[in-house]
Protein backbone atom coordinates (compact mmCIF):
# COMPACT_ATOMS: atom_id res chain seq x y z
CA UNK A 1 0.00 0.00 0.00
CA UNK A 2 1.44 3.14 -0.99
CA UNK A 3 0.00 6.31 0.32
CA UNK A 4 -0.67 8.74 -1.69
CA UNK A 5 -0.66 12.59 -1.58
CA UNK A 6 2.90 12.89 0.20
CA UNK A 7 5.48 14.95 -0.53
CA UNK A 8 8.52 15.05 -1.24
CA UNK A 9 11.23 14.05 1.46
CA UNK A 10 13.00 17.48 1.12
CA UNK A 11 10.23 18.97 1.37
CA UNK A 12 9.91 17.73 5.19
CA UNK A 13 12.99 20.55 6.30
CA UNK A 14 10.81 23.52 4.83
CA UNK A 15 8.43 22.24 6.89
CA UNK A 16 10.35 22.68 9.84
CA UNK A 17 11.91 26.41 9.24
CA UNK A 18 8.37 27.46 8.50
CA UNK A 19 6.65 25.60 11.57
CA UNK A 20 9.06 26.08 14.62
CA UNK A 21 8.90 29.92 14.16
CA UNK A 22 5.68 30.34 14.26
CA UNK A 23 4.54 27.77 16.55
CA UNK A 24 7.00 29.60 19.32
CA UNK A 25 5.55 32.64 18.40
CA UNK A 26 1.79 31.50 18.40
CA UNK A 27 2.42 30.01 21.48
CA UNK A 28 3.57 32.78 23.15
CA UNK A 29 0.76 35.01 22.19
CA UNK A 30 -1.81 32.76 23.18
CA UNK A 31 -0.11 32.04 27.05
CA UNK A 32 0.56 35.77 27.15
CA UNK A 33 -2.69 36.98 25.51
CA UNK A 34 -1.02 39.89 24.41
CA UNK A 35 -1.17 41.43 21.05
CA UNK A 36 3.10 40.62 19.76
CA UNK A 37 2.98 42.33 17.06
CA UNK A 38 1.13 44.78 14.65
CA UNK A 39 1.22 44.54 10.83
CA UNK A 40 -1.20 46.71 9.05
CA UNK A 41 -2.27 46.38 5.73
CA UNK A 42 -5.07 46.12 3.27
CA UNK A 43 -6.37 42.55 3.08
CA UNK A 44 -9.71 41.28 1.15
CA UNK A 45 -11.94 40.27 2.91
CA UNK A 46 -14.78 37.68 1.53
CA UNK A 47 -16.43 37.95 5.28
CA UNK A 48 -16.01 40.62 7.58
CA UNK A 49 -17.94 42.49 10.14
CA UNK A 50 -16.14 45.51 9.86
CA UNK A 51 -17.69 48.31 8.60
CA UNK A 52 -17.01 47.76 5.00
CA UNK A 53 -18.67 45.15 4.71
CA UNK A 54 -17.89 41.82 2.69
CA UNK A 55 -16.14 41.51 -0.57
CA UNK A 56 -14.34 44.31 0.32
CA UNK A 57 -10.63 46.12 1.05
CA UNK A 58 -10.06 46.69 4.39
CA UNK A 59 -7.29 47.35 6.99
CA UNK A 60 -6.32 44.44 9.08
CA UNK A 61 -3.54 43.32 11.78
CA UNK A 62 -2.00 39.97 10.01
CA UNK A 63 0.18 39.44 12.71
CA UNK A 64 -1.63 36.34 13.56
CA UNK A 65 -2.59 35.32 10.07
CA UNK A 66 0.53 34.66 9.35
CA UNK A 67 1.53 32.53 12.02
CA UNK A 68 -1.82 30.61 11.04
CA UNK A 69 -0.59 30.10 7.59
CA UNK A 70 2.97 29.28 8.76
CA UNK A 71 1.61 26.95 11.06
CA UNK A 72 -0.24 25.18 8.88
CA UNK A 73 1.55 24.72 5.64
CA UNK A 74 4.73 24.18 7.99
CA UNK A 75 2.55 21.81 9.88
CA UNK A 76 1.22 19.63 7.13
CA UNK A 77 4.90 19.40 4.99
CA UNK A 78 6.26 17.81 8.12
CA UNK A 79 3.33 15.47 8.50
CA UNK A 80 2.88 14.32 4.95
CA UNK A 81 6.17 14.41 3.53
CA UNK A 82 7.95 11.19 2.82
CA UNK A 83 10.05 9.67 5.22
CA UNK A 84 13.50 8.92 3.53
CA UNK A 85 12.69 5.11 3.21
CA UNK A 86 8.58 5.19 2.71
CA UNK A 87 7.31 1.92 2.18
CA UNK A 88 4.13 -0.15 3.76
CA UNK A 89 4.73 -0.61 6.90
CA UNK A 90 5.59 3.03 7.26
CA UNK A 91 2.33 3.80 5.46
CA UNK A 92 0.24 1.79 8.49
CA UNK A 93 2.48 3.75 11.32
CA UNK A 94 1.37 6.88 9.39
CA UNK A 95 -2.33 5.47 9.39
CA UNK A 96 -1.97 4.46 13.00
CA UNK A 97 -0.75 7.81 14.13
CA UNK A 98 -3.52 9.93 12.09
CA UNK A 99 -5.81 7.28 14.33
CA UNK A 100 -4.61 8.17 17.51
CA UNK A 101 -4.09 11.56 16.48
CA UNK A 102 -7.85 12.37 15.85
CA UNK A 103 -9.07 10.17 19.06
CA UNK A 104 -6.69 12.38 21.35
CA UNK A 105 -7.54 15.49 19.73
CA UNK A 106 -11.24 15.15 19.60
CA UNK A 107 -10.90 13.84 23.68
CA UNK A 108 -9.35 17.02 24.49
CA UNK A 109 -12.28 18.98 22.99
CA UNK A 110 -14.70 17.00 24.60
CA UNK A 111 -13.11 17.49 27.76
CA UNK A 112 -12.80 21.63 27.16
CA UNK A 113 -16.39 21.27 25.81
CA UNK A 114 -17.73 20.20 29.00
CA UNK A 115 -15.17 21.83 31.71
CA UNK A 116 -14.35 25.13 29.92
CA UNK A 117 -16.63 28.37 29.84
CA UNK A 118 -16.50 31.82 28.97
CA UNK A 119 -13.40 33.62 27.16
CA UNK A 120 -10.96 30.92 27.56
CA UNK A 121 -12.53 28.58 24.79
CA UNK A 122 -11.87 31.06 22.58
CA UNK A 123 -8.34 29.79 23.24
CA UNK A 124 -9.37 26.33 23.07
CA UNK A 125 -10.47 26.64 19.71
CA UNK A 126 -7.90 28.61 18.76
CA UNK A 127 -5.29 25.53 19.94
CA UNK A 128 -7.49 23.38 18.72
CA UNK A 129 -6.95 24.04 14.81
CA UNK A 130 -3.50 23.11 14.82
CA UNK A 131 -3.29 20.47 17.78
CA UNK A 132 -4.68 17.47 15.13
CA UNK A 133 -1.55 18.13 13.09
CA UNK A 134 1.08 18.63 16.22
CA UNK A 135 -0.40 15.56 17.70
CA UNK A 136 0.40 13.60 14.62
CA UNK A 137 3.36 15.04 14.30
CA UNK A 138 4.77 14.06 17.73
CA UNK A 139 3.15 10.44 17.65
CA UNK A 140 4.63 9.29 13.89
CA UNK A 141 8.08 10.62 14.75
CA UNK A 142 8.03 9.53 18.12
CA UNK A 143 7.19 6.00 16.47
CA UNK A 144 10.37 6.30 14.14
CA UNK A 145 12.65 7.35 16.88
CA UNK A 146 11.75 4.34 18.88
CA UNK A 147 11.84 1.75 16.04
CA UNK A 148 15.19 3.63 15.00
CA UNK A 149 16.61 3.03 18.49
CA UNK A 150 15.41 -0.97 18.63
CA UNK A 151 17.24 -1.44 15.42
CA UNK A 152 20.64 -0.05 16.71
CA UNK A 153 20.00 -2.83 19.77
CA UNK A 154 19.92 -5.21 17.11
CA UNK A 155 22.80 -4.06 15.00
CA UNK A 156 24.54 -7.61 15.17
CA UNK A 157 21.23 -9.83 14.26
CA UNK B 1 1.26 -15.36 10.68
CA UNK B 2 4.28 -17.01 12.09
CA UNK B 3 7.47 -16.68 9.17
CA UNK B 4 11.01 -17.91 8.45
CA UNK B 5 12.23 -14.72 7.74
CA UNK B 6 15.22 -14.68 10.30
CA UNK B 7 16.26 -18.66 9.36
CA UNK B 8 16.39 -17.96 5.93
CA UNK B 9 17.96 -14.66 6.79
CA UNK B 10 20.67 -17.28 8.75
CA UNK B 11 20.94 -19.65 5.82
CA UNK B 12 21.95 -16.70 3.47
CA UNK B 13 24.08 -14.99 5.93
CA UNK B 14 22.89 -11.58 5.14
CA UNK B 15 22.33 -8.67 7.91
CA UNK B 16 18.19 -6.96 8.11
CA UNK B 17 20.21 -4.15 6.28
CA UNK B 18 21.55 -5.89 3.41
CA UNK B 19 17.95 -7.90 3.11
CA UNK B 20 15.89 -4.55 3.01
CA UNK B 21 18.36 -3.06 0.53
CA UNK B 22 17.72 -6.04 -1.53
CA UNK B 23 13.70 -5.84 -1.53
CA UNK B 24 13.75 -2.10 -1.51
CA UNK B 25 12.07 -1.93 1.73
CA UNK B 26 13.28 -0.12 5.28
CA UNK B 27 14.85 -1.78 7.68
CA UNK B 28 12.13 -0.91 10.13
CA UNK B 29 9.60 -3.13 7.84
CA UNK B 30 11.99 -6.49 8.08
CA UNK B 31 12.59 -5.81 11.54
CA UNK B 32 8.98 -5.62 12.24
CA UNK B 33 8.36 -8.69 10.13
CA UNK B 34 10.69 -10.59 12.36
CA UNK B 35 9.12 -9.74 15.52
CA UNK B 36 5.55 -10.49 13.89
CA UNK B 37 4.68 -7.07 14.42
CA UNK B 38 3.67 -6.85 10.94
CA UNK B 39 2.21 -9.41 7.94
CA UNK B 40 3.44 -7.69 4.59
CA UNK B 41 1.63 -7.42 1.66
CA UNK B 42 1.02 -10.29 -0.97
CA UNK B 43 3.47 -8.25 -3.47
CA UNK B 44 6.23 -8.07 -0.55
CA UNK B 45 5.84 -11.73 0.18
CA UNK B 46 6.20 -12.24 -3.30
CA UNK B 47 9.86 -10.45 -3.53
CA UNK B 48 11.00 -11.60 -0.50
CA UNK B 49 10.47 -15.09 -1.12
CA UNK B 50 11.37 -14.72 -4.75
CA UNK B 51 14.92 -13.63 -3.27
CA UNK B 52 15.33 -16.76 -0.92
CA UNK B 53 14.22 -18.84 -3.77
CA UNK B 54 11.66 -20.21 -1.89
CA UNK B 55 7.62 -20.47 -1.97
CA UNK B 56 5.41 -18.15 -0.07
CA UNK B 57 4.09 -20.75 1.91
CA UNK B 58 7.30 -22.29 2.76
CA UNK B 59 8.52 -18.69 4.94
CA UNK B 60 5.01 -16.99 5.50
CA UNK B 61 2.76 -19.77 7.78
CA UNK B 62 -1.31 -19.12 8.44
CA UNK B 63 -1.69 -19.56 12.25
CA UNK B 64 -5.15 -20.93 13.67
CA UNK B 65 -5.74 -17.66 14.79
CA UNK B 66 -5.88 -16.07 11.62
Amino acid sequence: MKTKFLFPHRFKIIGWILFVPAFILGLYSIVSNKNMATINCKVFAIFSDSEKGSFALTDANIFTEIIAVLLICGGLLIAFSKVKDEDEYIARIRLESLVWATYVNYALLLFAFIFIYGLPFLDVMDINMFTILIFFIIRFHYFLLKSRKVLKHEEQA
Amino acid sequence: MKNKLKIERAIKNITQEELAKKIKVSRQTINAMEANKYVPSTVLALKISRYFGKKVEDIFLLEETD
